[in-house]
């Protein structure tokens, strides 16, 4: 643990990145999955935008658990790289859907 | 709000009584498998049982609220006298069953 | 990291706990006594007179009030008194620049007598119930912070559940006197059995922010034009700009009533009534929290000042804006009577607890480690003091802080802010203290001193009010009562805690007796 001080470097370095991976990525991710719901949900506008904001969370703390739980710093970001890149896909067609 | 507190704290006293270890620190003995999966039917009854007096008196968005307070508070003050006073744990559970007519009376 | 999906979980739960968990202590512990926001204020402000409610008399008061006062503000606010607030609050915000925000004026006015009363000044449960989202920064900082601890409390409380494997096999499992086990079965009885609230209460504090917070999907939808959606979500937010034309002003009084036939007799939480005086003058009728338990804010019926005309009757909620009203009014507890209240509250103090044994845990399982030795680590050291300060501590900044409101003259200028900077001074004290004294000695004298605080607040009350226990019980004023009697118990039960972290070392019979007039502190 993080209070012996045999802790070699790269350790804390994993650990930097995962919380990294965790606090900066997830929000990325959860605000691509909400942005997603907004965009697509049948709903009226407005209660599409509550729904996506207020289930955002559950995405964030999906990506949370699994930046700490996969075995690596590396398939943490990646872990939640991949599905960004999917909800970012996703919304960017809504977006040009709702414009043309 | 009394009554649905009364049930519920029966059923948790019962679900714990169908456990062995609660029932051999609370009784001294084994409980039969008879006896383990008759408590523990009751206990399922009562909890559930709980939500209809206090959604009667309350109507259902207030009354499920307060259930669910309910449900808890009565959780903790369980296991919060389990080991300190056991017999009166127990007591309180019985004498809540047999107030539940009383209360059914007054608050109904 | 370690290996296995619970040890993870298990690593994430305590580093998350122990980072965010003096500020989660906090806020818990200052979100539960805003639960009794009104009986506090009650209690710091003992000039504000209860009268029997009549809406229609309060109605006129407040006009005639902000008429002769603030006759060309912008807006108007008048929040009736309830069976809990006794006060009739008055609000108006001065006319600037459009865009600009202008400067609001708070009055508490006499129902009866019309005129503003004279009150010391004091910020009363409004300083906690504020304190637990902004914590004391400027805006919108802590909002931030706090919404961010939310977030951490909800990743802490589900890897709580993930690592807590035995959660039903232990569900009845507390095993006081035993050290280390006991406050593992401590931390998880208050943090299993009272599970729903902790979820609710965290869950419901991310969608209070959640427009703050997570803005992505606002602007993924509107553009910039973020209030458009506001005033889809809230269309009384939507009102005619002023014209320039004076014109008198309707009495309030028939909306209100037909506010409230609109609502088969429903309760008017408050009145806004934006340019008085204007042809273009609208009167927003607010229904009230402690209706339902679901929040609606839409739920308002809008009229013509100047005519009296009915323009719009808001309500009905969408499934999505249902849910989130319902985490809403869940959080904030309005619709709660006096048992759920004290339900609410004893819900509260299980989460302070959970938090507390928690962040204890942390520090006993590595002092164990170094017991023999008798030299700690500085980082053993600090987070020692850290917890001796954001607990202890925090209670006695809470217990000065009543003191402050009864000591300072009633006439100092700027009183009220000079209340709020002697609950963080003492609460700075008690850091300093923490620091200079060892472990359990810190504990002790804290712990001793708030006990000391809260028990005296019933005398301190009868030496500077004519309020006293004897006077307010023989009136039935609950609430002035239930706060000197909490007080009491509070300081009982924390002089026990005290007395109990003294012996900590020797387990005898006799704990067992105290500890069980703890349970009952606990339990009232």
């Amino acid at each position: 643990m993080k209070s012996k001080t045999t802790l070699p470097v790269s350790y804390r370095l994993a650990v930097t990145s995962r919380v990294l991976a965790a606090v900066v990525g997830g929000y990325l991710m959860a605000s691509l999955a909400a942005v997603c719901l907004a965009l697509w949900l049948p709903t009226s506008r407005a209660d599409a935008v509550v729904t996506g904001m207020m289930s955002s969370f559950v995405f964030y703390l999906l990506a949370v658990l699994w930046c700490f739980a996969c075995r690596t710093a590396w398939r943490a970001w990646f872990g939640v790289m991949l599905p960004t890149a999917a909800f970012a896909t996703l919304a960017g067609v809504g977006l040009w859907m709702a414009r043309t | 709000m009394l009554l649905a507190l009364l049930l519920c704290y029966a059923g948790f006293t019962a679900l714990c009584l169908s456990t062995d270890r609660h029932h051999g620190e609370l009784l001294h003995s084994k409980p039969t498998p008879r006896r383990r999966l008759g408590l523990r039917v009751s206990g399922w009854l009562l909890l559930p049982g709980s939500i209809w007096p206090a959604v009667a008196v309350a109507g259902w968005s207030q009354g499920l609220v307060e259930w669910c307070a309910v449900l808890m508070l009565s959780a903790l003050l369980l296991v919060l006298l389990l080991p300190y006073r056991p017999r009166l744990a127990l007591g309180l559970a019985g004498a809540g069953l047999l107030a539940c007519p009383v209360a059914a009376f007054v608050t109904l | 990291m370690k290996e296995g999906f619970r040890q993870a979980m298990a690593w994430l739960h305590t580093w998350a706990g122990l980072i965010f968990g003096w500020l989660l202590f906090a806020i818990f512990l200052t979100g539960t006594l805003a639960y009794f926001k009104d009986e506090t204020t009650h209690w710091m402000q003992p000039e504000v007179q209860a009268h029997p409610l009549d809406d229609a008399r309060s109605l006129t008061v407040a006009q005639a009030y902000l008429q002769q006062h603030a006759p060309d503000a912008a807006r108007w606010f008048i929040t009736l008194p309830n069976s809990r607030d006794p006060g009739l609050s008055v609000m108006w915000q001065d006319k600037l620049d459009p865009g600009k925000r202008g400067n609001f004026v708070q009055k508490v006015v006499d129902p009866v007598s019309g005129e503003a009363v004279q009150a010391r000044d004091s910020k009363g449960g409004e300083f906690f119930y504020r304190f637990h989202f902004q914590l004391q920064m400027p805006y919108p900082w802590g909002r931030w912070l706090s919404t961010l601890a939310a977030m951490v409390m909800f990743v802490a409380l589900i890897t709580g559940i993930i690592t807590h494997k035995k959660i039903f096999k232990d569900f009845f499992t507390f095993r006081p006197r035993k050290g280390q086990r006991s406050w593992l079965d401590g931390h998880n009885a208050v943090g299993v059995l009272v599970l729903p609230f902790h979820l609710m209460i965290t869950y419901s504090s991310l969608v209070i922010f959640m427009s703050m917070v997570m803005p992505a999907p606002i602007m993924a939808s509107y553009g910039d034009d973020s209030r458009a959606f506001f005033s889809e979500l809230f269309p009384a937010t939507d009102n005619a700009p002023a014209l320039g034309q004076p014109a008198p002003l309707q009495s309030l009084v028939p909306m209100y009533t037909q506010a409230r036939a609109h609502w088969a007799g429903g309760q008017v939480g408050r009145l806004a009534v934006n340019n008085p005086g204007d042809v273009n003058a609208s009167v927003n009728i607010f229904r009230s929290g402690s209706d339902r338990v679901a929040q609606d804010f839409g739920s308002v019926v809008s009229f013509n000042g100047a005519t009296g005309e009915l323009l719009r009757v808001g309500g009905g909620q969408s499934l999505p804006t249902l849910v989130s009203g319902t985490f809403y009014g869940l959080h904030i507890g309005h619709f709660a009577g006096p048992m759920l209240r004290w339900l609410y509250f004893i819900c509260g103090l299980a989460g302070t607890a959970m938090i507390g044994t928690g962040l204890v845990m942390w520090l006993g399982k590595r002092q164990l480690k170094h017991a023999r030795t008798g030299v700690m680590p500085f980082e053993l050291r600090l987070v020692e003091t850290l917890n001796i300060a954001s607990m202890s501590g925090l209670l006695l900044a809470i217990g000065a802080f009543f003191w402050a409101n009864r000591l300072l003259p009633a006439s100092f200028a700027e009183r009220s802010d000079r209340e709020v900077q002697a609950f963080f001074i003492a609460w700075g004290l008690s850091l300093l203290h923490a620091a200079l004294r060892r472990g359990r000695q810190g504990w002790v004298e804290q712990l001793s001193c708030a006990a000391l605080l809260f028990a005296a607040v019933p005398l301190l009350n009868a030496l500077t009010t004519d309020q006293h226990l004897g006077v307010s019980l023989a009136r039935g004023d609950w609430a002035m009562a239930g706060f000197d009697l909490t007080c009491l118990g509070s300081g009982a039960f924390l002089a026990w805690a005290a007395w109990k972290m003294q012996h900590r070392t020797a387990p005898q019979p006799k704990a067992e007796r105290a500890h069980r007039l703890n349970l009952k502190q606990e339990a009232h």
